[in-house]
């Protein structure tokens, strides 16, 4: 039966729509998959159903009450628990004070009452110390009971959250990222603990990842988002295969029919040999880095050789922004070797390796809004020692002539990405990394950002790219690295990882794609909304997503295939 | 019997006895230091209210001696225009300053760090130099001459500044201790705990649901009467309200001693209330003569200067404050032989 109800919720910030009429159903006992590429609206859900933000349109129904009006304490008490992405446990208490907080907030306890020690209050305090501990056995966190939160490792603190979320009684457990910085093997494990969860807990789940090793194998049912809406949901099986879904998340190109693949091969393999021979400009040896108890990548290998254009590929997470910070200097490598230009540069200073001729452009391009195009150019005079060649820059990005007097900040995205590049050519060097160059950028945009690195290479410069647009980065490179992680999974010729389309959708969608090719086209409205909601509340959810689903296998409304089901019942 | 659990024991009996160490320690002072040990005692309230409001849930607050002079004054009002028992004009007085505490919380649901001390700033400022000093509230801090409390009774004790300030001093001490009980209780209970959620994060706070609203709002009506309360006893110790002791700089000293002492941990606020009470009368008292025939003079102008740079020692030295850290080492200095000693007590528990 439904639990949650939620129905064309709308929220815009500013200009931006982040939803954009959302509706979906989360059923008693199920685990709800909820999927999409970055900025797709996911944790904006999250903040909606929780409370955190109030949507600017729309509706949500819990266990039938309207949710308009509750703030997220009172939804905490409706049995609305959540974890978050970025950790939010109370650091400075211990693990089982953290269980606590939810467990009281159930009970009318009294603040003078706990403060004069009444026995109300020393009874109440045992029994919520008890399910803590009972919660933390179940969780396997026994043994952390009287660490303070803030001093245990983030795999575990993530299980904590966890059981914080589980600890005042839930019916619905809200997931956003659990498997953020886990390895493979853990992520294993989480999949298996909230199986367990489930059944010992009673809880429905909704679970928002990046990965899908995770999501697919643990969800009976997903929905994917993309921009804000609805782009797909089925089963598990149907969304790895659907080639809207592989789209949104490889890019355009791939929105192409999934089995006939592209037969003219790019000219780029072509210049692939004579490189090799080359010694390499970048080598990177066992690389590990992180941030504070996390470590995101470990056992990374990779190099560059002069005048090479490389793309890092790979889901959110998987580490690859963290690897361009450890090679530049902007965190410090926990091991392992960074080799450029055959010195060794391993956690040396981010501005002495920048004097070396590697440029790192980090994700959001790293601008001062307030400055005009040519004072940002003319910056680079501090790092090169001597006045830089404007006329050059103009001649490679036309454009930032034109717009030379004008703030940056009033540039648009591409431009500002533009003048980004400009600044990194000026300072003449041999090895440029751009994070995320297309993100947030409309596709023609994209083109010709590439058609700039395209450029950069034919000036001599080598270029590490990460990138969301696979399909477009690998046009461009020459070899492509792909992680997942963590770690580089799979390496090879951008023609090789190109060719084979399924290792990459694999490893943002999880791999072993079969042949049960059910594609689901459904955008979640229905023909009947009245007949609908009377459905989805009073049906159990297997025979409701049984309905759905063979509704848009018929391409008919799901309201007609129940009418046409209660006629049969009513002749029998 | 569930209620004498063994801490909460310890913790009582720990309260007992600092209350009768400190309500003793004046006694053979002379009359100057006697006042001093009183004040100590009236501010030791005021950063016990910090330890509360910016220890326990961490909101800042730069008016808490705003509160202490609301306490003041009020009840200074109730014994001199109503002439009521003393005790009465405490309690009059403790509620009077959880109001304004609640009003000045209501900016903190929607501010917090530096607009929110900013916006407290600003009430410091009004009540300072408007409401403590102007004409349209001489109802309230009977003008510029302030009241005056001789001869104010409590539990049938004559308690006036002159013969009996130690009889005042008892009182206020016994209060500070167990004030400072209830609050260590608080820590540890499952209120405590929600205004540590608070302080730690307040997104998880309210998803997990803590009513953000009510138990901000609490503590800062807690915090205020706190300070409040120990400002209710001003005009026994002096004998008189004016606005002086309580203007905008009261504030940023308590605040800075608060920090300075350890701003998480409640015997913090006896050693600050000490410190703030007795070093600037120690250094006027002995801090002029000459020395290999230079004459010097350190008046109390540099138990300011002292202040700062005390403040900037500590946040290198001792992050957690003075009591804070020195707490911490003992403690891990300890740790082998309180697991031993409790190894024993198991062991005989066991074979007993």
């Amino acid at each position: 039966m439904t639990m949650l109800r939620v129905r064309d919720v709308t929220v815009r910030f500013g200009g931006i729509v982040a939803l954009d009429g959302v509706s979906f159903d989360i059923n008693r006992g199920e685990i709800l998959g909820l999927i999409g590429p970055n900025g797709a609206g996911k944790t904006t859900l999250f903040n909606c159903i929780s409370g955190v933000i109030r949507p600017d349109a729309g509706a949500m129904y819990f266990d039938g009450r309207s949710l308009k009006f509750a703030p997220p304490h009172e939804r905490a008490r409706l049995g609305i628990a959540r974890t978050f992405q970025n950790l939010q446990l109370w650091s400075s208490m211990t693990v089982q004070e953290n269980l606590t907080v939810p467990i009281d907030a159930l009970s009318k306890r009294n603040t003078f009452s706990d403060a004069l020690h009444l026995p109300f209050s020393s009874y109440a305090e045992r029994a919520s110390a008890e399910r803590a501990r009972a919660i933390l056995h179940v969780l396997e966190l026994d043994q952390h009971a009287k660490t303070l939160a803030g001093d245990l490792p983030a795999g575990i603190q993530r299980r904590v959250e966890i059981g914080r979320a589980l600890a005042g009684r839930p019916q619905l457990l809200l997931l956003d990222e659990p498997a953020a910085g886990l390895d493979a093997r853990e992520t294993r494990h989480l999949a298996e603990l909230l199986h367990t969860v489930r059944e010992r807990f009673h809880v429905s789940m909704l679970l928002v990842d990046h990965d899908m090793s995770l999501v697919l194998p643990v969800s009976d049912y997903v929905y994917v988002l993309d921009f804000g809406k609805v782009l797909a949901k089925g089963v598990p099986a149907a969304i790895q295969n659907d080639p809207k879904v592989i789209a949104a998340y490889l890019g355009e190109e791939s929105g192409k029919q999934q089995g006939q693949e592209p037969a003219q091969e790019p000219a780029a393999v072509v210049a692939m040999p004579k490189k090799k021979d080359e010694a390499p400009l970048l080598e990177v040896e066992q690389l590990a880095a992180g941030y504070g108890h996390l470590e995101v990548i470990r056992d990374v290998n990779l190099e560059v050789r002069p005048g090479e254009v490389v793309a890092c590929i790979g889901a959110n997470g998987a580490g690859k922004t963290t690897t361009l910070r450890a090679i530049s200097g902007m965190i410090h490598p926990r091991s392992g070797r960074v080799r450029f230009n055959g010195r060794d540069i391993t956690g040396s200073s981010s501005e002495h390796i920048s004097r070396e001729g590697l440029v790192h452009i980090p994700e959001g391009r790293g601008l001062f809004p307030n400055l005009s195009v040519e004072d940002t150019l003319r910056l680079v005079a501090n790092s090169i020692g001597r006045e830089p060649d404007l006329p050059m820059a103009y001649r490679l990005f036309p454009k930032l002539k034109e717009r030379r007097r004008q703030a940056v900040g009033t540039l648009s995205g591409g431009e500002q990405q533009m003048v980004a590049l400009a600044r990194a050519v000026l300072a003449r060097p041999r090895l440029v990394m751009v994070d995320e160059m297309s993100q947030g950028l409309a596709p023609t945009v994209v083109r010709q950002l590439f058609e700039i690195i395209r450029m950069m290479r034919d000036e001599g410069i080598a270029v590490l790219i990460v990138e969301q647009f696979v399909e477009s980065a690998l046009e461009v490179a020459d070899r492509a690295y792909v992680f997942e992680h963590g770690t580089i999974a799979h390496s090879g010729s951008a023609a090789e990882l190109r060719a084979d389309r399924k290792l990459i959708s694999g490893s943002y969608l999880g791999s072993a794609v079969d042949g049960a090719a059910v594609a689901s086209n459904g955008n979640g409205h229905h023909a009947d909304p009245a007949l609908m909601e009377i459905v989805s509340v009073k049906l159990p959810a297997k025979l409701k997503r049984t309905l759905e689903e063979r509704a848009e296998q018929e391409g008919r409304p799901t309201g007609a295939v129940v009418m046409e089901l209660l006629e049969k019942v009513k002749r029998v | 019997m569930t209620w004498l659990s063994s801490r909460f024991t310890v913790r009582v009996l720990l309260a007992l006895l600092a209350f009768l160490v400190l309500a003793r320690l004046p006694a053979g002072m002379d009359i100057g230091f006697q006042f001093d040990a009183a004040l100590a005692a009236v501010w030791g309230f005021g950063i016990l209210s910090l330890v509360l409001l910016t220890g326990y849930v961490g909101q800042v607050s730069l008016c808490q001696a705003t509160f202490a002079g609301v306490g003041a004054y009020a009840a200074g009002m109730m014994v001199s225009t109503f002439h009521v028992n003393y005790l009465v004009a405490v309690a009059v007085a403790v509620v009077a300053a959880f109001a304004l505490g609640v009003v000045v919380g209501l900016p903190a649901l929607r501010l917090s760090g530096i607009t929110l001390a900013i916006v407290t700033l600003g009430i410091a400022l009004v009540f300072d130099r408007y409401v403590f000093q102007d004409a349209a509230f001489a109802w309230f801090t009977g003008g510029s001459g302030g009241w005056r409390v001789d001869g104010a009774r409590m539990f049938g004790f004559q308690m006036d500044s002159s013969k009996h300030l130690l009889a005042a001093y008892v009182v206020l001490v016994g209060l500070f201790c167990l004030v400072a009980l209830l609050m260590v209780n608080l820590h540890e209970s499952g209120a405590g705990r929600r205004f540590r959620a608070i302080r730690d994060s307040e997104l998880a706070a309210s998803t997990m649901g803590v009513n953000l609203t009510r138990y901000k709002l609490l503590a800062f009506g807690m915090s205020a009467a706190i300070a409040g309360l120990g400002g209710s006893f001003y005009p026994l110790v002096a004998g008189s309200v004016s606005p002086q002791p309580f203007w905008l700089f009261t504030s940023l000293q308590l605040a800075a001693i608060a920090v300075l002492m350890g701003v998480r941990y409640v015997p913090a606020a006896a050693l600050g209330g000490v410190f703030m009470a007795f070093v600037p009368d120690v250094l006027t008292r002995f801090g002029h003569g000459s020395f290999r025939g230079q004459s010097y003079d350190i008046s109390f102008d540099w138990f300011q200067i002292a202040v700062g740079v005390l403040l900037v020692i500590q946040l290198i030295l001792l992050p957690d404050g003075v009591w804070g850290d020195l707490r911490n080492r003992v403690l891990h200095a300890m740790a082998p032989a309180r697991s031993a000693a409790r190894a024993v007590v198991k062991k005989s528990v066991t074979t007993a």
